[in-house]
């Protein structure tokens, strides 16, 4: 140790923090995961506070959720509103997630085996959609709708849906492809399968992870998406824009059991489709 | 593909020309492209042109939108990036001169004028961008490094898993649970009490402060996840041989393992920069008159302050922020993007 004297104290105290680097970094990861979650655990504990304006904790009370799901108005949320918002919500993610997983394995397919000129630039507007601001995305798409002369509404998000969700579902289905060891299906050409049958038996059953992959993620973007769909939806609502004009008019009961609803189903799902795939993305 | 296999099984004549035009090594390509192509191009280039075409135009005196050829123009540029009377060089000094005394501690002068208002809010979206893009890296590298390196292996998926589940859970919801937490008498501000400076209760919402905790919760994990992949490639015998030729550990960090993280470094930090530059919903909620960014710029010019112009020009100079960073990023870094 008598190298360290003549170094400085800075020095000295990185090699100390280095020589207890594991415990030092395990704790540093517990803090991340910590404020990861308590956000979320704090937003579900308030959900069943017994106060109608506090913040801090009154007593446990599961008034706000009976009221709520027995359709009652609570604190400005009206069940109605939330209801139907839900199911639109619904509606274009389903036919945002048939669509976009069709087009989007198919680019994906059209991406791995075939060279073309202006690939290169082809694959940067795929990539594009997933770069882009939200922002832009969404206004560019409410000047178009209005050009051409389109009256918005759930069909308008549905399209603006599909047009970045293709990009997600394509990325995710290629990373799989390109991972696909081809000698399979010339294998199965060989022991006398066409094509179709190839494609059924080999080629799907292999991609399907993939697949799967690319068409939750495609729901969740859909479902989730709030900026592009604020645009474009015109005087309809879906869940995250019913649910941002009530975060707007401030904290409540009303909102905070939403919320935990909301947060509890989707990480519900994502938690059994990981169980199922592994972890995705 | 059914029936093209099933029209050549019956051997009728048409299937001569089918089984052409499916040999042809073009028909696959196309058919897989065409929908996709067809979409893409139609709603998101054309849309993106329109707007480009737009952010020429003009506003009329009653707030109508002029963009027939005889309007278009750079007006709305030069409203945005020169300030009135200036011109383009002094522009340009102004606007470093504005970075510089905003970046040095001490207060001084260095230029005539200010930069207009929308360049000092572009700039202050792309300081936002920046800063959140540091924490994320700073608190996010240790994390990465732990999961994929000192973690025990059977729960590396666990904590991975663990660190995506949060990602899936609704944007908004969780901007909103932040909301909640840094509100005034909330659970977390009533405990900061203990904080010399800061008084028990005391509200942390709508500043600069609750934008940059939204920002960073939200992206980190986009940081975490790529610089988890990095180093989970690498190749620990290379420290192990460093520090058997006598480098510290410090220095078997520094000099071997973190440039091999890079790649998911610099991929991290443009994962987080990007939507952080162009957050709208973020500030939206979270901040104040102050910390408001370009994106709630963008979105009141196509809404309450109706001049659809300078709102197109504002995207674009948000879309030459992107292209700028990709443009960094694919010279430096390697990784590929998620």
């Amino acid at each position: 140790m008598s190298t360290e004297s003549n170094r400085s104290p800075f020095a000295r105290l990185r090699s100390r923090v280095f020589a207890r680097s594991g415990a030092l970094l395990a704790a540093e990861t517990a803090l991340v995961y910590l404020f990861l979650y308590v956000p979320i655990v704090v937003l579900i504990a308030l959900s069943f506070n017994d106060s109608r304006y506090a913040l801090v904790w009154q007593g446990f009370t599961t008034e706000w959720y009976e009221a709520l799901l027995a359709g009652e108005t609570v604190a400005r949320v009206n069940p109605d509103a939330a209801w139907s918002a839900l199911v639109h919500s619904v509606e274009i993610a389903l036919v945002t997630v048939v669509v976009s997983v069709v087009f989007g394995t198919m680019l994906a397919f059209a991406l791995d085996r075939y060279e073309f000129p202006g690939k290169a630039l082809f694959t940067g507007v795929v990539y594009m959609p997933i770069i882009i601001p939200s922002i832009v995305m969404g206004i560019s798409l409410l000047l178009f709708f209005n050009i051409v002369g389109m009256t918005l509404g759930l069909h308008t998000a549905a399209i603006g849906h599909i047009a970045f969700d293709i990009s997600f579902v394509a990325i995710v289905v290629l990373a799989r492809l390109q991972s696909f060891d081809r000698t399979l299906e010339e294998a199965a050409k060989d022991l006398g399968a066409n094509e179709l049958e190839t494609f059924r038996h080999v080629t799907l059953p292999l991609l399907k992870p993939g697949i799967m992959a690319g068409a939750l993620l495609a729901f969740a973007m859909s479902f989730d998406d709030f900026v592009v769909t604020f645009f474009i939806i015109g005087n309809q609502n879906t869940l995250p824009i019913f649910f941002f004009s009530m975060v707007r008019q401030g904290i409540t009961p009303g909102v905070n059991v939403v919320a935990a609803l909301i947060i509890v189903v989707t990480m519900g799902i994502v938690a059994v489709a990981q169980w199922f795939e592994g972890p995705i993305w | 593909m059914a029936s093209e296999h099933n029209t050549r099984e019956r051997g009728e004549p048409r299937s001569a020309l089918l089984g052409r035009i499916r040999r042809n090594r073009w028909t696959g390509l196309l058919v897989n492209v065409t929908p996709s192509a067809v979409w893409l191009f139609l709603f998101f280039l054309v849309p993106l042109a329109v707007m480009f075409y737009y952010s020429f135009g003009q506003r009329g005196a009653f707030g109508e939108v002029l963009v027939a050829p005889e309007y278009l123009g750079l007006q709305q540029y030069r409203l945005f990036f020169v300030p009135d009377d200036a011109s383009v060089f002094e522009a340009i000094w102004f606007t470093v001169a504005w970075v510089v005394e905003a970046v040095l501690p001490f207060g001084i002068e260095l230029a005539a004028g200010e930069p207009t208002p929308y360049v000092q809010l572009t700039l202050k979206s792309i300081g936002f961008g920046l800063v959140a893009t540091l924490v994320a890296f700073v608190v996010g590298y240790p994390v990465a490094y732990y999961v994929g390196r000192v973690a025990p292996e059977e729960y590396q998926d666990l904590l991975l898993v663990l660190i995506i589940l949060p990602f899936w859970a609704s944007f908004l919801v969780r901007i909103y649970a932040i909301q909640i937490l840094l509100s005034g008498n909330s659970v977390l501000t009533n405990a900061l009490g203990f904080l010399p400076w800061f008084q028990a209760g005391q509200s942390l919402m709508n500043s600069r402060f609750a934008v940059l905790v939204g920002l960073v919760y939200i992206w980190i994990p986009f940081m975490i996840l790529p610089v988890y992949a990095s180093i989970e490639e690498i190749d620990f015998t290379l420290r192990e041989a460093a520090m058997d030729l006598g480098a510290t550990r410090f220095q078997a960090f520094r000099r071997v393992v973190f440039p091999l993280s890079m790649p998911g470094v610099v991929a991290g930090s443009l994962l987080v920069f990007i939507p952080s530059t162009g957050a709208y919903v973020i500030p939206d909620l979270l901040g104040g008159t102050d910390s408001q960014m370009i994106g709630n710029f963008i979105a009141n010019q196509f809404g309450a302050a109706g001049n659809w112009p300078l709102g197109a020009a504002g995207s674009f100079t948000l879309m030459g922020i992107m292209l700028l960073a990709i443009a960094i990023y694919q010279r430096y870094g390697s990784a590929d993007l998620a």
